[in-house]
């Protein structure tokens, strides 16, 4: 087997209470377990814990919709890993969106954003999809609308974006709204699973056998779930403050395999939308895996409902293996009822409830859970 | 749909505890952690992607083989420079290297045979022995979970 990414751990606790004065830029404390590189942030947004502090309050302000019911959160619930339990998401206006929500765990270390954009790879610039977006919609906002005013009026914003932005001569702007959520996802980190303490942290009794042996099945070269799904994130898609840049891989791996021109339902055809190469038709980005078990149902669509019928696609080859285009490690396997068990509580070790209830990341207004 | 692919045979979980050495050896060898714990042991440090250093422990590669009997030294030249070693891991895995590359006289790669990770026995998927090339720029070589390594001679 070759060598995987190696990790080491470990505690660590996220400290984001809001600063008493404006923060320098880049004082943001990041507190990583040993193995986490440093994420990439971009030079034009350097971290800082008020910035971090507005971003939450962002992220969870149902204001920030045309409906003024929906926020981030609608479709990155802290309980489910950011994600929203269903198979695609839906607008604040109701229309569905063609894909499924993808965590927001450990996206500061995401080499490219959404499923499928080679592209894409800055937060702030994609805030700006579900901010204002019309295809499908998603908050629904719209540049002159009364959300700018609307922070502006609000004594609470006041401070928080001056802390934030305490230099900027207009601090309401559209860039500062996005820079302020950017921060907040990229301080989202995930390395307190009990994986992570046995794995990395030494404790051999954090996980069960079960999920001993089922680690070793998915380090397998037969397998070869960590080809895409390996290093401390458990994908391949990951960059750091070391190899920003870095080119992502995207998969097919054989979910369909239409008659025609198009072997993937539209709209949702992978890279092939961005580089019209009919060879990237249906290729997607591997997901990380940690907390994988909060966030059914499963791939871009939402089209696998859990984790044992996620085994039986792979298991299989793919459940339309002979799409063209279908990544030659998805070969297919044998695995005993033992295996698949043993699999199912390797990936649930992957749970870190840690950032799942850690208030760092919670809702900050009154009346919340 | 037909299956138009080999599926791959179901795996066993642990990797054995025991390394062999076989192939055209003098002396085959089946060799234990305490077996590895009597041999001369050297130290490499390997980067995170944190850039930090983890340290591996064990044996050189070149010193297992040479307690096999395989041709290194003065034994090393004419027909036996065609001779490789075949890594196999626990799942299939198989990674050869040239005697010429751990060899003193030519490469002198620094391969080892690990079995402890900063101090620690490697366990899991990485263990109990694994391979480590710290002069490897690309980790493929570094077989985990390794159980065999086999000598062929080319030409004898």
């Amino acid at each position: 087997m070759k060598l995987a990414v190696p990790l080491l751990a470990f505690a660590f606790a996220v400290p984001l209470a809001m600063a008493a004065e404006p923060d320098r830029a880049g004082d943001y404390q990041w507190n990583l377990p040993k193995g986490f590189p440093k994420p990439y942030v971009p030079a034009d947004n350097p971290m800082t814990t008020a910035k971090v502090e507005l971003g939450r309050h962002l992220f969870y302000d149902a204001r920030m919709s045309v409906n003024g019911k929906e926020s981030c959160a609608t479709c990155h619930k802290q309980e489910l890993a950011f994600t929203d339990g269903r198979a695609v998401g839906q607008g604040s206006t109701g229309e569905l969106h063609s894909r499924s929500a993808m965590s927001l765990v450990n996206v500061a270390y995401s080499g490219a954003l959404t499923w499928s954009d080679p592209e894409l790879k800055s937060l702030e610039k994609q805030a700006l999809t579900p901010m204002f977006g019309e295809h499908p919609v998603e908050l629904g906002l719209r540049e002159g609308d009364s959300f700018l005013p609307m922070l502006r009026a609000d004594a609470k914003y006041r401070l928080l974006f001056e802390r934030a932005f305490p230099t900027d001569s207009d601090r309401f702007t559209v860039l500062n709204v996005t820079k302020a959520l950017a921060s907040f996802e990229r301080s989202i980190i995930s390395a307190r699973s009990p994986y992570d303490r046995y794995h990395y942290g030494g404790d051999d009794g954090a996980v069960s056998d079960s999920a001993k042996r089922g680690e070793i099945l998915f380090f397998n070269q037969h397998l070869a779930c960590f080809r895409c799904h390996g290093g401390f994130a458990f994908t391949d898609a990951t960059v750091s403050e070391r190899s920003a840049g870095r080119p992502v891989e995207f998969h097919n791996t054989g979910l369909y395999n239409l008659a025609g021109l198009l072997s993937y339902p539209e709209p949702n055809v992978g890279i092939f939308e961005y580089t019209k190469q009919p060879g990237d038709v249906g290729k997607f980005k591997a997901p990380t895996l940690r907390n994988i078990a909060l966030t059914a149902p499963y791939m871009h669509d939402g089209s696998i409902p859990n984790l044992e019928g996620v085994l039986d696609h792979y298991a299989a080859g793919g459940r339309a293996h002979d799409n063209p285009n279908k990544d030659a490690l998805v070969g297919g396997f044998v695995l005993s009822a033992r295996d698949r068990q043993d699999l199912i509580a390797f990936l649930n070790s992957l749970t870190d409830d840690a950032v799942i209830h850690d208030p760092n990341f919670r809702n900050p207004w009154p009346g919340s859970p | 749909m037909g299956l138009v692919f080999a599926q791959a045979p179901a795996p066993q979980a642990a990797a054995s505890a025991v390394l062999t050495v076989t192939g055209d050896v003098a002396t085959p060898l089946m060799l234990t952690a305490d077996d590895l714990m009597k041999m001369p042991r050297e130290t490499a440090s390997v980067p995170e992607q944190d850039g930090t250093k983890v340290e591996y422990e064990g044996v050189p590669l070149r010193e297992v083989l040479k307690r096999a009997g395989a041709p290194l030294g003065g034994q090393l030249r004419g027909k036996a420079l065609a001779s490789y070693v075949l890594a196999k891991a626990h799942d299939g895995y198989q990674v050869v290297f040239a005697l010429g590359e751990v060899d003193a006289a030519f490469a002198n790669e620094q391969i080892l045979v690990a079995d402890k990770r900063d101090g620690k026995p490697l366990f899991g998927y990485q263990g109990p022995f694994r391979l480590v090339c710290p002069n490897d720029k690309a980790g493929a070589r570094s077989v985990r979970m390794l159980e065999t390594l086999e000598l062929v001679r080319l030409q004898k």
